[in-house]
């Protein structure tokens, strides 16, 4: 039984034995009673008392109201121990009672690690501990064995070196120590939406300079976004007096009036270059967050400040708090945290704090830390806080120790912008700049971060900032015009750049408090202490970077919100420097984390069909994912369609084939460039094969083109390669030639393609064409005529045949495509004719023993390698990958032919055996071993000769006809074939397609 | 060739002379007292006989098997910040020899069998947790490029193979394997020597082993200048000439060798030597999510998709994807990154919705035109590159500091870095690399 | 997500564009040798600093152009130089 009530093994709400009314077992198992500590109504508290929710906490039922976190529902009914600490398994309870509450993270139903501090209550919530391990008792005990409390961080580092085989079963116990929640991978998904936004002024952080910064921003005319982190509006407001508490209400009120657009339980998570923000909107009750993209023109960062914990022993002690959780869960929630305090405050928010609860009835000991009366230890048993014990040697009995040691400033959003914070020892707190410094550009800072001083300076420094953000940003849409003004003419002069002449902030004196005279916790998510901090500096790791990584400090859920300053001043103090020459680690973003269901939105990742799609579906095709596009794979039996097409006619859907239609009197100069072989007297009405290259002589594409008119083409490349060779070209055009007159139009979706294929193809095309003389002598092997199909006029028919049959490739205007193919279907039912899918079409080419790029090619594939030589012509103009062609077919000193690869056609010496694709062929090398020479780079049984054929790559010296190889298949059997004379196994001379 | 002279050259590895050896007892022993300083700090000198630029990974291992190998132990490791705060440090902690070409899959092969004894050998826990690796196919295409991997690594005795999807489904239970994703998952070369390791841990090892041995690191010491002379470029640099020593920021050092160990900045220290490399640096990102309990027991990568995740003992998921395709040295990040690494994990895994990222950052990585480092001697006598290491430079630093130290030690090059000579792209001999390197890790 | 600098669309986001290359002049095919062919084709300057590339628009105006940008930074200077017409090749 787990000391939790629920570990790893038992899922959430199955926690038996803690029934309605309960808290956490303690280790001893013994249940703690609640106590229920909600006061009466309170003015200023945001719950609505009318409105009771019942929730579980590891399976008991617990009341609290709307307008709760769960943090401060639990805490209302007594419950003190929310979490146990990653490491030493440390009980631990309340401490900000906010978003960044490092212990009160807990699982709701299939969703962990949710914020109790911030998450509002939902009746029915399923909540339950999470790190609630060990939940073996034997695996506690074996930890205790090896040291227990003893150890520091990084012991894991060493230890367990020796034996290697024991270190997965230590490792499995220290991923155990993990921390967080449990996910469920089986959870349905839910649908995310994105939008963009494009506001003159994003203000992030809706306290008092924030939202006068809005007001101000938007009364001068500009768009503005307003993102505050919490559920309202108000800031540090929200839980104070009654004027402050009017005050925000005052505000919030006046953004509305001034058409802000208020985005409350949201956060800005990061800024880049041009202030392109991510801003996350939460749904206050676990909905599905939304990600907005805001490009917006000027960023205020009006983050507020967030209150550093204290180092001192116990300090990770339930009962213990910093001054903002105590006056959030008594101002805010009616929530009394203790009923004897100990108050020890250096600034006003502690001694307000320290007010709060004398009025609440607790019995208060204020201690003022600026006289130099510090807590050395908050002592206690069991999860409880007993004692507090002062540097003078005060015990003080308390139930609550509440502490107000002062801020940290959440410059993350400032740092993503450049801006490198620097520390004031006066102030002790880092702030963006030096005093005074007048913020240039679109980034602006106001409140807190940038400074202190009453209400109405914070609220005059915000609105300062708002109008120099609505002014700047008035200068940056202007200009933003200008760059546009082929959209819309401009009207009147740009707008100055305004200088920053707002009155700066003050900074208060505060004492430098970080560590008490004794040891305590630094970062409670990760349970790293001061001591373990000193040992790393002793051991070398003197840089904030390498104390970061050797102990984890400020890795955890808050990420270094509430736990870098502390760290960076242990340090400091180890290694004898100043907080400033340690400086802080890199703030990274998001600044709060982000669900990916948000971040990856709804997929927008369309397939591509033909316009022939339907008809294959119902035709009963098998589909298949080819590159972008849905195609029939086949039709039931591939087999049976090669026959039909050898023996009769088939068609096929080649639509997604990339088409280019070329126009210009500089077209021919172009097909010249980009092809390895002539172009300039290819006739009006014939069609060539070519294939371009990169400018290192790799192989990039291939196909054929036609030659329309004088100065028209239409080119054809491969399916996938069909976007990229638009680029391509359109590269050579712009960059190299821009002076050529000649026009490029992907036409790739404008036509359906069918490709009608087998020695009847001639007579059932005749049937639907009648103005075309389809006469073997009037329309040759390898020409192009324009026509009409089935009453479908501006058809491209080119006379090719990739499957090596008679067969006219057609392009037909998309839009009939369906039409002709049906027509085909119906006018060559007595032909035999029927569709025919990829499979069949590889079929074929294999035994024509044609290449398909990147298949039988590979990023190193030259030319020469794919027997192309012939193909390439030297002694004609540039031509794309010239240099590289020519040194290749001639040779170059110090090159190795022999090794060159050579892409040949394979015949297994059993013809059964089909060695599949990538089978590796190897050679046996002088020491009896054996060397990888080549491989299968296309294989298929060839219906037609009723045998294997392949293709492969192997190295030239093994690539000459006859040569036996050895092939290795995938079960380690070797097998032998022999090298063939040609490429083409049937028909090599090519006599059926010129038929 | 330079003679580096060597105080005690023998081929069997020396064992450094540690402040204090690590150990279970040890830590027992010593209770909450704290350890010595994992390395020696030293003054920076004016001589040596060799200074490795750049102290990441793979300048920590080149000075450690330099001195533990070769004998050679007047060396110091210059860093520019601290140690392993580059690429080392920023890396998604993959280690693997599933590579495509005989030539990868041996050098990557003897990497692994190197990380697995390195804890061992370095007397520092690296934590190398050996998880087995998937690599997704989603296409016919790339399911052919798997069983060409898996083929090549069985002819050269690495465990890998193709499997389906029922397979895949019983190794990693979260993944999707239906047809109904967009791009539904047709198989994975399943690699199982492949795993994880602590990234930092190998860092610290190397430096502390080499530390001990002699070795000296210097953190906060950046190279501003490397002195060539006679060579044929302006002011002696450039091939032909002999490095004479660096200019830093803590004042001059003179050495007969300066290894270019760095990531990021190759081409910048190559120019102080006079030299142009065939390099472009993309910045490499990364994240993590907030730590769940373990159910992702596999790595997990998707080519296609551009993602590769792990689950570190800590609980949190390790996300990485390719290069961003802007080249640049700035390091800020895009959200283009965690959107694009958010969808395709979903589209692997789709209830892993409720995780949240917590932490993106960015490294930068130097990409060679065919996806494959630049390791041994240059033009310039005494100036050698260990560089180019793309997105796997972590997995390959113990061979690669093996095998370059060799190389320096012994004036010849070794046969496992000899397919990645600077000269082959002059020569126009390209490693064919691309197919498995390119999104693989 | 950097906003680049069209010289005809003005500026747009990154993700609209692709970085095609350092912007260098080919070499004469016929006349060029191994060494400064290969040069051309791999090595780069890849400096921290400005640097002349040419970009193309590759979801708006379907132009390419050349720019210089800073590496380091990562900002464009302003503005635009225009159009590739007096630019490199392919990369």
């Amino acid at each position: 039984m787990s000391p939790l009530g629920s570990g790893p093994g038992s899922g959430p709400g199955q926690a038996p034995g803690s029934g309605s009314g309960t808290c956490l077992r303690r280790n001893d198992d013994r249940v703690v009673p609640m106590s229920p500590s909600r006061l009466p109504a309170r003015p200023g508290e945001v719950i609505d008392r009318e409105r009771p929710l019942t929730f579980t906490w590891n399976g008991g039922a617990v009341t609290g109201f709307a307008g709760d976190t769960i943090a401060s529902a639990l805490a209302a009914s007594g419950c003190t121990v929310f979490s146990r600490s990653m490491k030493y398994h440390r009980p631990r309870g309340i401490l900000t009672a906010d978003f960044w509450d490092p212990n009160t993270l807990v699982q709701v139903g299939d969703e962990p690690n949710v914020r109790g501090g911030h998450r509002l209550l939902e009746a029915g919530m399923a909540v339950s501990a999470q790190n609630a391990w060990p939940s073996l008792r034997w695996d506690a005990k074996a930890l205790t064995a090896l040291g227990g409390r003893a150890l520091s961080a990084g012991f894991y580092y060493k230890t367990f070196m020796r034996p290697r085989w024991l270190w997965p079963a230590y490792e499995k116990v220290l991923a155990r120590f993990a921390p967080g929640g449990v996910i469920d991978p089986a959870s349905a998904p839910r649908r995310h939406d994105k939008r963009y936004a494009h506001p003159d002024v994003v203000v992030a952080g809706g306290g008092p300079a924030g939202l006068a910064a809005a007001v101000a921003a938007a009364r001068e005319g500009a768009g503005v976004l307003l993102v505050e982190h919490e559920h309202s509006l108000g800031g540090h407001l929200r839980w104070g007096t009654k004027s402050e508490r009017s005050m925000a209400a005052a505000l919030a009120g006046a953004a509305e009036a001034a058409g802000v657009e208020i985005l409350t339980d949201a956060t800005v998570a990061g800024r880049w270059e041009d202030n392109w923000l991510a801003v996350v909107e939460r749904d206050g009750a676990g909905g599905p967050e939304r990600l907005i993209k805001a490009r917006a023109k000027v960023l205020v960062v009006a983050a507020g400040l967030i209150e550093r914990p204290y180092v001192f022993a116990g300090n990770d002690r339930p009962g213990v708090m910093l001054s903002g959780g105590a006056r959030r869960l008594l101002n805010l929630w009616s929530v009394r945290p203790g009923s004897r305090a100990v108050v020890w405050s250096a600034n006003a928010a502690g001694d307000a704090a320290a007010a709060d609860l004398e009025a609440a009835g607790v019995v208060v000991e204020h201690v003022d830390a600026r006289t130099g009366r510090t807590v050395t230890a908050a002592e206690g048993r069991r999860g409880a806080l007993e004692r507090v014990v002062l540097s003078d040697g005060t015990r003080l009995e308390v139930d609550l120790l509440v502490t107000a040691a002062g801020w940290t400033a959440p410059t993350s959003l400032l740092n993503m912008a450049g801006v490198r914070p620097r520390y004031d020892p006066a102030a002790a707190r880092f702030f963006p700049a030096e005093p005074g410094t007048a913020e240039a550009g679109t980034v602006l800072s106001t409140g807190g971060i940038s400074g202190d001083g009453s209400l109405d300076e914070l609220v005059g420094h915000g609105e300062a900032t708002g109008r120099l953000a609505a002014a700047r940003a008035a200068t940056l849409a202007h200009r933003l015009r200008v760059a546009t003004a082929w959209a819309a003419p401009v009207d009147g002069p740009e707008p100055p750049e305004v200088p920053d002449e707002r009155t700066p902030l003050g900074r208060d004196p505060h004492p430098e408090l970080y560590r008490s005279s004794t040891d305590g916790i630094v970062d409670l998510s990760e349970d790293v202490g001061s001591r373990d901090l000193r040992h790393a500096a002793a051991e070398g790791f003197d840089s904030v970077e390498l104390v970061k990584r050797w102990t984890t400090a400020t890795m955890g859920s808050a990420q270094g919100k509430l736990e870098t300053v502390n760290t960076v001043a242990v340090l400091a103090e180890a290694t004898g420097s100043t907080i400033s020459e340690v400086g802080t680690t890199t703030w990274r973003p998001p600044f709060a984390p982000v669900t990916l269901g948000a971040l990856a939105g709804r997929m927008f990742e369309p397939l591509r069909i033909s316009s022939l799609h339907d008809l294959h579906v119902a035709a009963g095709m098998t589909p298949i994912q080819a590159g972008q596009w849905i195609r029939p794979e086949h039709y039931g039996d591939p087999a049976a369609e090669v026959c039909n097409v050898r023996a009769n006619v088939g068609i096929i859907d080649v639509s997604p084939l990339g088409k280019l239609d070329i126009r210009g009197p500089d077209a021919t100069d172009l097909l010249s460039l980009l092809y390895v072989n002539k172009w300039r007297r290819l006739a009006i009405g014939a069609v060539r094969y070519g294939v371009m290259c990169a400018e290192d002589g790799v192989i990039l594409d291939d196909g054929v083109t036609g030659r329309l008119g004088e100065e028209h083409y239409l080119m054809s490349t491969t399916s996938s390669g069909s976007g990229a060779m638009e680029v391509w070209i359109q590269n050579w055009l712009q960059t190299e030639h821009p002076d050529w007159r000649v026009r490029v139009t992907p036409v790739t979706d404008a036509y359906t393609s069918i490709n009608v294929a087998g020695p009847r193809s001639r007579v059932l095309l005749g049937r639907l064409v009648d103005d075309v003389d389809l006469g073997p002598e009037a329309f040759k092997y390898m020409q192009v005529r324009r026509g009409t199909v089935a009453g479908v006029a501006g058809c491209v028919m080119w006379r090719i045949g990739f499957t090596g049959e008679l067969s006219y490739e057609l392009h037909v205007p998309a839009g009939y495509g369906p039409h002709v193919w049906q027509a085909l279907l119906a006018a060559g039912a007595d032909l035999g004719v029927a569709p025919f899918g990829l499979e069949a079409q590889r079929i074929m080419r294999l035994e024509k023993g044609h290449f398909i790029v990147g298949q039988d090619t590979d990023a190193l594939t030259k030319a020469p390698t794919a027997g192309l030589e012939w193909l390439i012509k030297l002694d004609k103009e540039d031509f794309c990958g010239r240099p590289e062609l020519q040194w290749a077919l001639e040779g170059e000193p110090g090159d190795a032919p022999d090794a060159v690869p050579r892409l040949v056609a394979v015949q297994p010496t059993d013809p059964s055996y089909v060695p599949p694709e990538v089978c590796q062929i190897v050679a046996a090398t002088p020491d009896g071993k054996e060397r990888i020479i080549g491989r299968i780079t296309s294989s298929r049984f060839s219906p037609t000769l009723e045998r294997s054929i392949c293709l492969a790559q192997v190295e030239a010296v093994h690539a000459g006809p006859d040569t036996e190889l050895t092939i290795v298949d995938i079960t380690g059997r070797r097998h032998t074939a022999t090298v063939m004379l040609h490429h083409a196994h049937f028909d090599p001379e090519g006599e059926r397609l010129r038929a | 060739m330079v003679q580096v002279p060597r105080s005690n050259p023998r081929r069997r590895p020396r064992r450094g002379r540690y402040p204090a050896r690590y150990s279970a007892a040890a830590l027992l022993r010593r209770g909450k007292a704290p350890w010595p300083p994992i390395w020696r700090s030293t003054e920076l000198r004016d001589t040596y006989d060799i200074v490795v630029v750049g102290g990441g990974v793979h300048g920590l291992a080149t000075a450690y098997y330099l001195a533990s190998n070769w004998g050679i132990t007047n060396v110091a490791v210059l860093d520019k910040g601290y140690l392993g705060g580059g690429g080392s440090g920023r890396n998604t902690a993959i280690v693997r020899s599933n590579y495509l070409t005989p030539d990868g899959v041996a050098f990557y092969d003897r990497s692994v069998r190197l990380y697995e004894r390195l804890a061992v050998d370095l007397n520092l826990n690296v934590m190398f947790s050996r998880r087995g690796h998937l690599t997704l196919a989603h296409s016919d295409g790339a399911l052919r490029t798997m069983r060409w991997r898996a083929e090549v690594n069985k002819h050269q005795g690495v465990d890998s193979e193709v499997i389906g999807p029922a397979e895949i489904k019983r190794l990693v239970p979260a993944l999707d394997v239906s047809e109904a994703p967009r791009h539904p998952i047709l198989g994975a070369l399943h690699h199982p020597p492949g795993g994880i390791i602590r990234h930092d841990a190998v860092v610290w090892g190397y430096a502390r082993a080499a530390a001990a041995l002699g070795v000296e690191m210097h953190q906060n010491t950046e190279v501003l200048d490397i002195d060539v002379a006679g060579g044929s470029g302006p002011d002696g640099k450039g091939p032909g000439g002999q490095v004479t020593g660096v200019r830093t920021s803590r004042g001059e050092v003179s050495a007969p060798v300066v290894v270019n160990c760095t990531a990021g900045w190759a081409s910048l220290i190559a120019a102080m030597a006079g030299l142009r490399l065939p390099i472009s640096t993309h910045p490499l990102q990364a994240a993590v999510t907030e730590p769940v309990k373990m159910f992702l027991p596999a790595v997990v990568v998707s080519g296609s998709l551009h993602v590769y995740v792990s689950q570190t003992d800590r609980g949190e998921l390790v996300f990485g994807a390719a290069v961003d395709p802007l080249a640049t040295y700035d390091t800020g990040g895009s959200l283009a990154f965690a959107e694009e690494l958010a969808g395709h994990v979903l589209q692997l895994m789709p209830g892993l919705g409720r995780m949240r990222l917590l932490r993106q950052w960015s490294g930068l990585c130097d990409m060679t035109p065919d996806y494959s480092p630049i390791i041994g001697a240059t033009d310039v006598a005494g100036f050698f590159c260990d560089v180019g290491w793309g997105t796997y430079g972590f997995k390959a630093a113990p061979v690669a500091g093996e095998q370059l130290a060799a190389c320096i030690a012994s004036g010849e090059t070794p046969d496992l870095i000899e397919p990645f000579a600077l000269n082959r792209f002059a020569e126009g001999r390209l490693v064919g690399e691309k197919g498995a390197a390119a999104v693989g890790h | 997500m950097l906003l680049v600098p069209c010289p005809h669309c003005g500026p747009r986001n990154t993700a609209d564009l692709t970085l095609v290359g350092e912007s260098e002049s080919r070499p004469d095919p016929s006349a060029t040798t191994p060494q400064e062919w290969r040069s051309y084709l791999y090595l780069e300057h890849n400096p921290a600093g400005w640097t002349r590339e040419t970009w193309y628009c590759r979801l708006g105006c379907g132009r390419f152009f050349v720019t210089e940008r800073h590496r380091g930074q990562n900002r464009f200077r302003h503005p635009p130089l225009g159009p590739a017409d007096e630019s490199a090749g392919p990369r």
